[in-house]
């Protein structure tokens, strides 16, 4: 399979005046065209800001991207100039944001912004800019004579549409979605994912989804990436992270901690304690202060990415034995 | 049967707009037992919040009965309302904006106790918000912290603390895990099920998330714009749900397991307006099974199977009963 992406060893701090905040950590990871990525972890893990990494939209300052490559068709992202960006945000790599509420302008006519991007992109007529952007309303659900409308005239499922418009308008082949479905109802959000998957297959779009519900990854990844402050603790195909019986101590936690639909249980297993502080990570591994599991050597040397598996990596002391 | 504690029959509760009376809550009928938790789901916008908040008094109802203890609070006075909140608490759902920012978790918590004068002194306030404190697992070292300071799940134990100040009996409990993370979430709801068998509170459990309230409820309440389409014990909700729009509802959930694909049900559209509206079934316009009728006459609450009750034309013909 051809490779779209692929991050190196991606490192971004945000640098205050209370001290550095080390958001990601040497994360690395491939996207082959067609396949979908999941990001999976807790609010503050890091999944927000290697997403705008990937776009180059890291607020600077104060965020900083450290070291590492971002490759994307062949181009290192990270040494591009902004005014090459410019050209591949919206046309190449676009994204959907978590709140459709506020990633529209209110002021503006969806027209106007369906138009926008089709037309800062492609050398196309003011006719048939509009054309294209109707075909992309329409696409998603949306009746093209709705176009004239302003966001608060649609509803919060209908919104998400529209930003899924904006985004596939250029035909990208990458699709970043942050959260896309958090803010929607459960009946909404299954049919924003089954108008998602329906469209990636048609239009062959590779895509980083990033989520904390495993239910929605389960659904739509092939690949799936465990995020925890700010490294990658576990990242395999779907089948590794949801069959495997190899996992990180995390990921256990993070399976322990929803219930279950399909099984009685009067208690649930929820991993003590809270994420650390980016500010001030402890030495060694970062989960080892969570971790059931830790010992000495948790608290002192961090761990290396083992792999348990073809393509399955654990970063964890525990499988480091099977790999030596 | 365990003693009832909280009974509503035929609530409703109306708001006046421009446009005409918006149903929020219409025709609400269920009993809560002491020690016992009911879990109230549904999508934004179905009236299970103003039905928490009408419960407790907060909203005026429009009409129909809450019995609480054997009394009736429908419409009381200035006084009963104060004395009421002793039995009767909430739990928000957003631990930000519930807390006020400028007062320390101490003086938070204690602020129940200041109004009903429970503690004589200063150290004896001092070490009841130092028991609470210890009960819903905050460290006393938070006891000067501001909210700003704590995360989420620590804000929701304050949230929690508060609403124990007093030993209240029954807690409405609106949403109060949606805003945390999964591993917090978790962390919480095993707080409440301890506390709850502590000192046999009686919850009513107000969230949109399907696999929280099955983990938490004895019996779920389905509510679809301000109706209750289908009641009944959790477990049979799970395995044996008779509403079409339950059994949409449950399908629409993601599972976290590529073993078991459903064939979900996508419903079409979106909800209809509560103000002014039709006559009939208010599910109907979304509905795969709708007919005539379900367009024209409002379908009434009926126990269909015992203990179960569920309000649809069509149910029989559905589930071949």
């Amino acid at each position: 399979m051809e490779k779209l992406l692929e991050v190196k060893d991606l490192t971004i701090h945000y640098d205050t005046d209370a001290g550095s905040v080390e958001a990601v950590n040497n994360v690395s990871f491939e996207l082959n065209k067609g396949e979908t990525l999941g990001l999976v972890g807790e609010t503050g893990a890091g999944k927000s800001t290697v997403a705008l990494g990937i776009m180059q939209l890291v607020p600077n300052p104060p965020g900083v991207i450290k070291s590492g490559q971002i490759i994307f068709e062949g181009k290192d992202l990270v040494t591009t100039s902004e005014k090459e960006m410019r050209k591949i945000r919206g046309d190449k790599i676009s994204m959907i944001f978590q709140d459709p509420m506020t990633a529209l302008n209110p002021v503006k006519t969806v027209e106007d912004q369906i138009v926008e991007v089709i037309s800062l992109h492609q050398n196309l007529s003011k006719k048939d800019a509009l054309v294209k952007a109707c075909e992309m309303l329409e696409l998603v659900g949306i009746k093209a004579e709705r176009i004239t409308d302003y966001p608060h005239q649609f509803s919060g499922g209908m919104k998400q549409r529209v930003v899924i418009a904006i985004a596939l308008a250029c035909n990208p082949a990458l699709l970043i979605a942050d959260e896309p479905t958090t803010a929607l109802d459960v009946t909404i959000q299954a049919q924003v994912i089954e108008m998602m998957a329906k469209l990636k297959n048609e239009l062959g779009t590779s895509m980083i989804l990033i989520t904390h519900d495993l239910g929605v990854v389960a659904e739509m990844c092939d690949k799936v990436a465990v995020v925890y402050a700010g490294e990658i603790v576990e990242y395999g195909t779907l089948e590794d992270i949801f069959e495997d019986p190899n996992h990180h101590p995390y990921t256990v936690g993070l399976f322990g901690a929803i219930p279950d639909l399909d099984k009685e249980t009067d208690r649930l297993s929820p991993i003590d304690g809270l994420m650390p502080d980016p500010m001030n990570l402890p030495q060694g591994c970062n989960f080892s202060p969570r971790c059931p599991h830790a010992t000495e050597k948790c608290k002192t040397v961090n761990p290396c990415a083992c792999e348990v598996g073809p393509g399955h990596t654990i970063k964890c002391h525990l499988f480091a034995k099977e790999a030596e | 049967m365990g003693k009832k504690l909280l009974e509503v029959k035929n609530l409703k509760k109306y708001f006046k707009t421009p446009n005409g009376a918006l149903h929020a809550v219409d025709d609400v009928t269920f009993t809560i037992e002491e020690g016992k938790t009911l879990g109230v789901v549904g999508e934004s916008g179905c009236g299970k919040s103003t039905l928490g908040r009408t419960v407790l008094g907060l909203l005026e109802s429009t009409d129909g009965h809450i019995i609480f203890d054997g009394e009736d609070v429908t419409h009381v006075n200035k006084a009963k309302f104060h004395e009421l909140r002793r039995d009767m608490q909430i739990i928000f759902q957003d631990p930000y904006s519930s807390l006020n920012p400028r007062m320390a978790v101490a003086d938070i918590i204690a602020e129940p106790l200041e109004i009903f004068n429970i503690c004589k002194t200063k150290e004896e306030k001092e070490e009841k918000v130092k028991e609470l404190m210890d009960l819903v697992g905050l460290d006393q070292r938070f006891i000067n912290s501001y909210p700003h300071e704590l995360d989420g799940g620590r804000r929701q134990r304050i949230g929690i603390a508060r609403a124990l100040a007093l030993e209240p009996r029954f807690i409405v409990c609106d949403e109060p895990v949606s805003a945390l993370d999964v591993s917090i979430q978790a962390q919480i709801l095993n707080l409440m099920q301890d506390l709850q068998e502590q000192r046999n509170l009686s919850y009513m459990f107000i969230t949109h998330n399907l696999s929280v309230v099955k983990h938490i409820s004895d019996d779920i309440m389905v509510m679809y714009l301000g109706q209750m389409v289908e009641l009944c014990e959790g477990k049979e909700l799970f395995k044996n749900n008779l509403h079409p729009y339950t059994k949409a509802l449950l399908s629409a959930i993601p599972k976290a397991s590529i073993k078991s694909k459903i064939d979900r049900i996508v419903l079409r559209g979106e909800l209809t307006s509560p103000i002014n509206p039709h006559p009939g079934c208010r599910f109907a316009p979304r509905c795969n099974y709708a007919g005539d009728e379900c367009f024209s006459v409002n379908p009434t609450l009926e126990e269909i199977l015992p203990g179960h009750f569920v309000s649809c034309h069509k149910v029989k013909e559905i589930n071949n009963l």
